[in-house]
């Protein structure tokens, strides 16, 4: 025990005199391990958010939209555009969709005060809002009396303050889509960029009927039908029933084709899986060649450093340590290094990960895997490739190692 | 004054292999250095005196024959007792010093106490600075061995030979990288250590170093050529005087 407490003042005497050495040893472990924590958090952070857009699109969702064919580069339109008669016929009829709104999308120049936008007017019905289960914080959905006489009010995004408002509370106050005038009464909560690495907020919720009626000039289709299921155990009952009524509505004949297409949240969520399934590939692929990397400057830093100190080794076994001295030593050392290394190089990656949301916005979890696998990997290369080669000086012939050039 | 036997060797032989060639570095070499004696080998390159000083040392083991260090019989003991015995019983010194780069003298001479498992030494610091005191650095302990010129630094490297309280200081060719001057020195210092009462044996190629033991060993193609006492031993006066006439 006594020699054991020796051999600690001589691990720590040697990792301090050799300070330069020590920092760089310790160097290869921190970004071994930062590298590490930073990729395999990324990759979470993109997965995670993915996830999140998909589930934040709306609660049980479905779509019925109209048939698009994806030829030669530009979608074609396939059927009947979805029109006002397949919302009443979904409306009047549907069981299992209690909430239906019709969707209208145009891109528009929107004017503030403080500057302008281009940015997507979405027209919707007043029951969007619990289908897509976006918050306000400021001001208030409008209503469906809005809807009925085509009021011009809207609800808008963040960014669309940002950019015409400079931040400011904008309800109560007017902006100008195409030269139209509206009414700003609510400000959506924040939520960020989408699945596919839209804004989310880059956004104007104004009624479908304003929407076709003063944008469009008087277009009767819709660009799609969004509905919410009763829950979400019925989302399949809902686009089957969606289907049998619009077939109906169309009149197609048994064995004929959908002449339009309808999506549900489960899936997107399908899609998502995917998704999530080739970034968690990808993340790993990333993950495992950073590991390689630090793990490989662990390595040499450490080999590099045995054999350069073969001669203290061998001083140090001439003048009476065991070999059990010099693998304690050479123990403690590659143990304190690796520790001290993986100790920063996790504040590090915490750090990097931190100013990596500041400065995209992105955010990333820590998770803690990945503290444990870049932690538990370069220790493990740090403490093998401090020790191995230790032993394979110590096991030698004291005077060979004295005498190694 | 009672006689005792310090080394005794018996038949002692080392032999390297090489693939299929045999290299005989030391052949059957009979030696005994008593307590107190001064000795010099001394030998062309090749003549296997490192090796034999090796053996003596016990950094290597003869191929065959016998060894007696201090009375224990070296052939029988293993890495750890040949560890310990090194630490207890021997202080070696080496041409290129060997110290610990970046470290003061004080914990380049406390290094040897660091291993010692007997637990004779309770203060190292004090035992490591009395060692210093015998080699004339005792107002040098606090200096790293890079801020310390070459003789400086083997003065180091023979008080941490010394600081063990060994049976036998080994040195090879401890004046070898050092001036004539500063050899001369070291030489001395090795003659007031041994009249203090220390078995020194000691390699070197220079006769004028050589002249200051009291006892010459010429070794030839591994085995014992001539082994002799010397009649008009130097000291560090007569031996400057040399130096200054052949200048």
């Amino acid at each position: 025990m006594r020699q054991l407490l020796k051999i600690f003042k001589v691990a720590f005497q040697s990792i301090y005199k050799n300070r330069t050495r020590s920092i760089l040893t310790t160097l290869g472990i921190i970004i071994g391990v930062a590298a590490v924590i930073m990729t395999i958090s990324a990759g979470e952070g993109a997965t995670m958010q993915v996830r999140n857009q998909i589930s934040g699109l709306g609660t049980n969702l479905v779509m019925i939209r109209t048939k698009m064919e994806h030829k030669a580069g530009i979608n074609i339109r396939m059927g009947k555009p979805i029109s006002k008669r397949d919302f009443d016929v979904l409306k009047k009829n549907s069981v299992w969709m209690p909430k239906l709104s019709p969707l209208v999308a145009i891109g528009a120049h929107a004017i503030g005060p403080d500057g302008y936008k281009i940015t997507t007017i979405y027209g919707v019905s007043y029951d969007y809002f619990s289908i897509s289960s976006r918050e306000l914080i400021i001001g208030n959905y409008f209503t469906e009396e809005d809807v009925k006489t085509a009021r011009k009010v809207c609800v808008i995004g963040e960014t669309i303050r940002e950019e015409l408002f400079s931040g400011r509370d904008p309800v109560g106050r007017q902006i100008r889509i195409d030269k139209v005038p509206f009414l700003i009464v609510g400000l959506l909560e924040k939520e960020g960029t989408g699945g596919m690495g839209q804004d989310m907020d880059d956004i104007i919720i104004a009624p479908y009927t304003t929407v076709q009626n003063r944008l469009f000039g008087h277009r009767s289709g819709y660009n799609m039908i969004m509905a919410s299921a009763l829950s979400e155990d019925h989302i399949i009952d809902a686009e089957i029933e969606a289907t049998e009524l619009l077939r109906e509505s169309h009149n197609i004949l048994d064995d004929d084709e959908d002449d339009f297409e309808t999506m549900t949240q489960i899936e997107l969520q399908k899609i998502t899986g995917n998704i999530t399934g080739i970034l968690t590939v990808l993340l790993g692929a990333i993950a495992s060649i950073s590991l390689i990397v630090g793990g490989i400057g662990i390595m040499n830093i450490m080999l590099v450093s045995v054999t350069e100190r073969t001669r203290e080794i061998g001083t140090r076994l001439a003048i009476g340590a065991r070999e059990s001295d010099i693998l304690t030593q050479f123990l403690i050392e590659a143990i304190v290094l690796s520790l001290a290394g993986g100790f920063f190089g996790i504040v590090l990656g915490v750090i990097g990960n931190y100013i990596i949301y500041k400065a995209s916005d992105f955010y990333i979890p820590t998770v803690a895997y990945s503290i444990a696998m870049g932690f538990g990997f370069s220790a493990l290369v740090g403490i093998a490739f401090g020790y191995f080669p230790a032993r394979k000086a110590a096991k030698l012939n004291p005077i060979d190692a004295l005498r190694y050039e | 004054m009672k006689v005792e036997k310090v080394i005794e060797t018996k038949k002692v032989s080392r032999v390297f292999k090489n693939g299929d060639i045999e290299i005989h570095a030391v052949t059957d070499i009979d030696m005994t250095i008593e307590r107190g004696e001064f000795v010099a080998i001394m030998g062309s390159s090749g003549s296997g005196k490192s090796t034999f000083l090796n053996i003596l040392g016990c950094l290597d083991q003869p191929s065959s024959g016998e060894y007696y260090l201090d009375g224990v019989y070296v052939n029988s003991l293993n890495k750890n007792q040949l560890a310990d015995i090194r630490n207890q019983k021997i202080g070696f010194i080496f041409q290129s010093y060997n110290l610990l780069s970046r470290t003061s003298a004080l914990e380049n001479v406390e290094l040897p106490l660091i291993y010692d498992r007997t637990g004779r030494f309770s203060n190292l610091e004090s035992h490591a600075k009395k060692a210093l005191e015998q080699v004339d650095l005792g107002d040098r302990i606090h200096h790293k061995t890079n801020e310390l010129s070459g003789g400086q630094q083997q003065r180091v490297a023979i008080a941490r030979a010394l600081v063990n309280d060994p049976a036998l200081i080994l040195s090879d060719e401890a004046t070898g990288n050092l001036d004539s001057r500063t050899s001369i020195d070291i030489a001395d210092l090795f003659v007031r250590l041994n009249d203090k009462g220390k078995t020194i044996v000691m390699i070197t190629h220079e006769p004028e170093i050589a002249q200051f033991a009291k006892r010459m060993i010429y070794l030839r193609d591994g085995s014992v050529l001539t082994d002799k006492l010397i009649e008009n031993r130097s000291s560090k006066e007569s031996a400057l005087k040399d130096l200054e006439l052949t200048a």
